[in-house]
């Protein structure tokens, strides 16, 4: 899609949230220090109350202050744990409701009231299977690398205090650990990772290729063909997946390999520089046994760091997605009462990255409560057009217009203007009640009553448990996709918008559904301006102006009536579409 | 909490052998580390030159070398096995989908099952990989350290043991308390969370209403709203790590207080005193990583289970009854009193589950708008020669299932007689000489992610091109392969794309016009989602194709029946009426039902 490479520099997903909720981050990073160090803290009194009481003090006061403090950090480690957990899974929530919001505006302005373009379905779990990641990003890889780095400069600043080349010593070995360790295997890793998605990829298509395509495979009787169809990827994915396995793991021993020689760099310094007296030497078991606990801090941050691989195409595609900057004309205001007529005249249209135009030359002039059919193949450009008429797209070429005025004028009103049916009825996951609420605030219960009324559906929700009130996504098992798009005709008859457009509101429905359901729709349009796309002839009968559309221009148009008599191939058609040719 | 099937998987028990084997290792390798770090540390209490300890010291980093070594070795070998039973268990599957695979993914659901085999098998590999060394270490770890720990000092030894039940009984009360908080709030919950998503599909709808700018903050509301319903579950969720290392924590503070007073009083000395805080901490370890990745392994431990549900799915075992033939003009196939009903499997449980995370939305919906009518009565039916039988029915009537199952996809109710074909009764027709009679043609052919070329010729992968090149110009697609720069080599994108539906069918059609053997054809609504002016020339192709072929054509475009010269009637899973067209245009009165309403006249 994009060229663009990414870097921290121009990331516009994660770099603005790490500074929004800077404070609760900070109080999550603190907490997560807290805690480390009470994981240390207590091995080491725990390490100086023995040791100390093994040289036998007169008392057991000579113990007491270890054992208290002991107790203090046995508490607070799992308390800061816990803390920490909270705290970062908040501020993680926090963030997510902003991404949420930011996705959507950025959806929202790329996308049109018609048309399923490719922004419904796969993309949008696709993009909201980003958001989880940029979350698991934040929690697992960026999260502990800060709490792992600091943990690591605390410790070394407090052995300094014992014996500095000590702390030079843990110094370097934190260094391989911490950064060394992690940037080579993010590095090494990088290639085999995106060859392991390429062939998951592949893997995705043939799978789907075998189940969606199982019956005919079984007809074709290749029942070897078919199990060899993955074996080549599924082989070449294990060989890959057991590659980079076998690289984590070997890091994985390396970095504990390194964790030993801190152990053993301790137990050689302690001995050379605290057994200078006995007091001191009581410290050597404390110093020793504080650095295993550590362990959970610096050993995720390589393997968090790797992670990244996984999180990167999210990173990416979000990075990718663009506002649309896209500057309206000066609105102006139509009152819809006065609407009178809509004018296309010679439009043309080409998406922007292609070479081809999908609409080369498209004309219609309807006048105030006429009717028109666009008939043509998938894919010929139907929904473009209806994407022009609403102002959703503008034209390269000539120019859509209500009443002499541009519609890319009049888009702060458009939802007074323009009724949309689309294919497939979307209804909110709310009730019946919110969902025609949303078609017109100042409807009554009344209104929507009367308006169910009109679309024959006024029975069915008297008789649901809660009327208006019931959820749609309870009734909707009970819905047919009959009653659902005579729910969506109740939305626009409330919307009262003067122009209505019709995106094939009938495909998927079987002939006789139909036929009821075009008789219901041009019979409560009867007096709006309708543009009907649809691909066969039932129905014509309601319709002033019928065009063919097809490879970028009309190829046949004119009142079906007329044509019927006049035009053969028309003739022909219509008399197929009835069963009669 | 562990699904009793795992352990029926091949090699098993070699592996928990082995596995088992590594623990003790592992368990003595973790005694040894203890021991000579005591030992190095309590030379430095001495005061003792570095000299004097460098044995120790050795010792102890060796034996902690040797641990990680075999979590490295342990790591690796759980990887083999898992790797090889998921291949395994990926054949199996294949198995399934290859002979059952209609019935299969209209139960299943096609986006489930691909989800299955891609991503389920590296969740079952995680699963396996980590599960059985998570529990078998804490089978074994503690309890040899716990039993060394009694030799030395019994105190510490009877309160690192009594802590251990007394953890694993409030692990459990907080797990339930986390889990009755969840399900009060699950309804509102699973709303809040598929709010986004219903936002973004709605969006077109939203715009028409003029609602679309606006909404962006009825979704940041209701995302926060989400956000302070988790943090509520979510307190008493975590507290379940809280306990684990509280108790952890405060039995080792606990026993190094007792070990000081110990210690003072003269009863104890440091050597051992000091292998026991060690040892401590690695008591507690298996433990905690099996509670920390429990959650880790639910994925896996659910797509597992969905898995094995699927191979117990009956599927037909192909018996080849059926002698190699060629259907001819004088052929005879007899459907005898067959009914068919779908096993009653509950789709529900083979949805995605991750973990509540909003995902499978797309899929669901795909899967929603496809109903099949669930059954088929008594059908009793006749077909000879080079008949064309139309099969007309409102939605749902069941003409589906009775073309899949003649086809074979689908199993009628055993009976030995269900069918005769030349005089050979057969149970089912999943029979490989039947399969090869016949091409079958749905509303949407499905296009492999292929060429053009492989496409044509998947019936018949040898084809030489002159046969590819007259199939091509028989189906209409000459104009339409000239226009691509590759021609035939021109790859056909996932499901199709890029290919207009019109062209899929002539696709399809060039596979039937190639496969010249095949006499038989099923066409299921293949013109129902075209435009008029496509499916006024589809015909003008499909005509030529029928002549000396049996045909059968589920349809509701009643102009097909006029090349038809046999039609069923179906409703409600049964052959209401059947007859000619001419004569059901005048007598049929379910016919007249479905067909004269449809009839608009004459413009």
């Amino acid at each position: 899609m994009n060229d663009e490479k990414l870097t921290w520099k121009n990331d516009r997903w994660i770099k603005p949230y790490l500074a929004k909720y800077k404070w609760v981050l900070l109080l999550a990073i603190f907490l997560g220090i807290i805690m480390f160090f009470c994981g240390g803290a207590l091995m080491f009194y725990a390490g100086y109350t023995i040791d100390k009481a093994a040289t036998r003090p007169e008392n057991i006061f000579m113990i007491y202050v270890p054992i208290v403090l002991m107790r203090a950090v046995g508490i607070g480690r799992p308390l800061f744990r816990y803390l920490e957990r909270l705290v970062s899974h908040n501020w993680v929530l926090r963030v997510t409701s902003d991404l949420r919001r930011r996705l959507y505006n950025i959806v929202e302005e790329n996308s049109s009231a018609v048309g399923s373009n490719y922004q419904t379905g796969s993309l949008l779990s696709l993009l909201t299977e980003d958001i989880g990641h940029l979350q698991n990003l934040y929690l697992r890889t960026i999260f502990p690398a800060i709490v792992g780095y600091l943990v690591g400069f605390f410790a070394v600043i407090l052995l300094g205090l014992f014996s500095w080349p000590l702390a030079g010593v843990i110094f370097i070995l934190l260094l391989v650990e911490l950064f060394l360790v992690p940037l080579f295997s993010l590095l090494k890793q990088a290639a085999i990772r995106s060859k392991e998605k390429a062939e998951k990829a592949s893997l995705y298509a043939e799978y789907t290729d075998q189940v969606l395509g199982a019956g005919d495979w079984q007809i074709s009787g290749r029942q070897q063909a078919f199990h060899d169809q993955t074996r080549h990827t599924v082989t070449d994915l294990g060989k890959n997946q057991k590659k980079s396995g076998e690289f984590d793991w070997a890091r994985d021993f390396f970095l504990e390999f390194i964790f030993g020689l801190m152990a053993v760099a301790l137990l050689y310094f302690t001995n050379k520089s605290l057994t200078y007296n006995q007091e001191a030497a009581n410290y050597v078991g404390a110093v020793v046994l504080a650095l295993f606990p550590l362990s959970d801090a610096f050993i995720p941050v390589a393997q968090g760091t790797e992670e990244w691989h996984t999180y990167s195409d999210s990173v990416k595609r979000l990075n990718e997605m663009h506002p649309k900057k896209e500057v309206l004309s000066k609105q102006v205001s139509l009152n819809p009462a006065d609407f009178d007529d809509l004018t296309v005249s010679n439009v043309g249209f080409t998406y922007p990255g292609e070479d081809q135009p999908i609409i080369k030359d498209f004309s219609l002039k309807l006048k105030k409560g006429q009717k028109a059919a666009l008939v043509g193949p998938s894919g010929a450009g139907k929904s473009t057009i209806l994407q022009l008429v609403l102002g959703d797209l503008a034209p390269q070429k000539g120019s859509v217009e209500l009443n002499n005025i541009d519609v890319r004028m009049l888009q702060d009103e458009r939802a007074k203007l323009f009724s949309v049916l689309n294919q497939e009825p979307f209804l909110f996951n709310t009730s019946i009640y919110e969902n025609l609420k949303m078609a017109n605030k100042k409807a009554t219960a009344d209104d929507m009553m009367a308006a169910l009324e009109k679309v024959q559906l006024a029975d069915f929700v008297k008789n649901l448990p809660d009327k208006l009130d019931t959820q749609v996504a309870e009734a909707g098992a009970r819905f047919s996709g009959g009653q659902k798009q005579r729910l969506a005709l109740a939305r626009v008859l409330l919307q009262d918008a003067p122009i209505v457009l019709l995106d094939e509101p009938t495909v998927g429905l079987d002939p006789l559904t139909e036929q009821k359901l075009l008789k219901l729709v041009f019979n409560v349009l009867k007096d709006k301006t309708v543009i009907w796309i649809t691909h066969h002839l039932q129905g014509m009968k309601y319709i002033d102006q019928v065009l063919f559309f097809k490879d970028g221009v009309v190829e046949m148009s004119g009142n079906p009536h007329e044509l019927f008599k006049t035009n053969q191939h028309f003739h022909n058609l219509y008399l197929m579409d009835q069963g009669s040719l | 909490m562990i699904d009793k099937r795992l352990f029926k998987l091949p090699k098993a028990k070699i592996m928990l052998v082995m596995l088992a084997g590594l623990t003790v290792l592992q368990a003595f390798a973790i005694l040894g580390q203890g021991i000579f770090l005591a030992r190095a540390i309590v030379g430095s209490w001495h005061r003792h030159p570095f000299s004097s300890i460098a044995y120790n010291v050795l010792i102890f980093f060796l034996m902690y070398l040797l641990r990680q070594a075999i979590a490295w070795f342990q790591k690796w070998y759980m990887n083999h096995y898992a790797h090889h039973t998921t291949n395994l268990l990926r054949s199996q599957l294949l198995d399934k989908i290859y002979h059952g695979g209609i019935a299969l993914s209209s139960r299943v659901g096609t986006g489930n099952l691909v989800a299955m085999l891609l991503d389920g098998m590296d969740e079952v590999s995680n699963y396996l990989s980590l599960i059985f060394p998570k529990i078998i270490a804490l089978a074994i770890i503690p309890w040899i350290l716990l039993v060394y720990i009694f030799t030395l000092n019994a105190l510490s030894g009877w309160i690192l043991l009594l802590v251990f039940p007394l953890l694993i009984l409030f692990m459990i009360i907080l797990g339930t308390a986390a889990q009755a908080r969840a399900s009060k709030q699950y309804a509102g919950y699973v709303k809040l969370q598929n709010h986004f998503v219903d936002a973004l599909r709605g969006l077109g709808t939203l715009k028409v209403l003029g609602l679309a700018k606006k909404y962006s903050q009825v979704v940041y509301k209701n995302s926060e709203s989400y956000r302070k319903q988790t943090m509520k579950v979510l307190k008493v969720a975590i507290l379940s790590t809280f306990t684990l290392d509280f108790f952890t924590t405060l039995s080792i503070a606990m026993i190094a207080m007792f070990l000081g007073i110990g210690l003072i009083n003269g009863n104890l000395i440091l050597y051992p005193s000091l292998i026991i805080l060690i040892l401590s901490p690695e008591y507690f370890l298996p433990i905690r990583d099996f509670g920390n990745d429990f959650h880790a392994t639910l994925n896996g431990k659910n797509a597992m289970a969905q898995m094995f549900d699927v191979l117990s799915f009956e599927t037909p075992t192909q018996e080849d009854k059926l002698p190699d033939f060629t259907w001819n003009q004088d052929s005879k196939l007899t459907v005898n009193d067959v009914s068919f009903a779908y096993s009653h499997e509950n789709q529900d449980k083979f949805k995605v589950n991750k973990n509540a995370k909003m995902t499978g939305i797309a899929k669901q919906k795909q899967e929603d708008t496809k109903h099949y009518a669930d059954e088929l009565s008594h059908i009793n039916l006749s077909l000879t020669g080079y008949q064309k039988v139309g099969i007309i029915g409102p939605t749902g009537a069941g003409k589906t299932t009775l073309m899949r199952m003649l086809g074979g996809f689908l199993s009628p109710n055993p009976k030995p007689d269900n069918f005769t074909i030349n005089g050979t009764q057969l149970e089912q027709l999943d029979q490989k000489n039947w399969q090869k009679q016949f091409t079958y043609i749905p509303q949407e052919p499905f296009m492999f992610a292929d060429t053009i070329k492989n496409n044509i010729t998947f019936y018949k992968p040898d084809a030489s091109d002159e046969e590819i090149r007259q199939a091509v110009h028989e189906a209409g697609l000459d104009n339409f392969i000239s226009s691509l720069k590759k021609g035939l080599e021109t790859p056909v994108g996932e499901h199709g794309r890029g290919i207009s539906g019109g062209q899929k069918q002539r696709i399809a059609l060039a596979r039937a016009f190639l496969a010249k053997e095949r006499k038989i054809l099923f066409f299921d609504e293949p013109t129902a989602h075209l435009d008029i002016e496509t499916e006024y020339e589809l015909k003008k192709t499909m005509q030529p194709l029928m002549q000396d072929h049996l045909v059968l054509f589920a349809t509701h475009r009643l102009h097909w029946l006029k090349d038809m010269d046999w039609c069923l009637v179906i409703e409600d899973g049964k052959i209401v009426e059947q007859g000619t067209p001419a004569d059901l245009a005048k007598n049929g009165t379910q016919f007249r039902k479905l067909t004269q309403p449809l009839k608009e006249g004459a413009l």
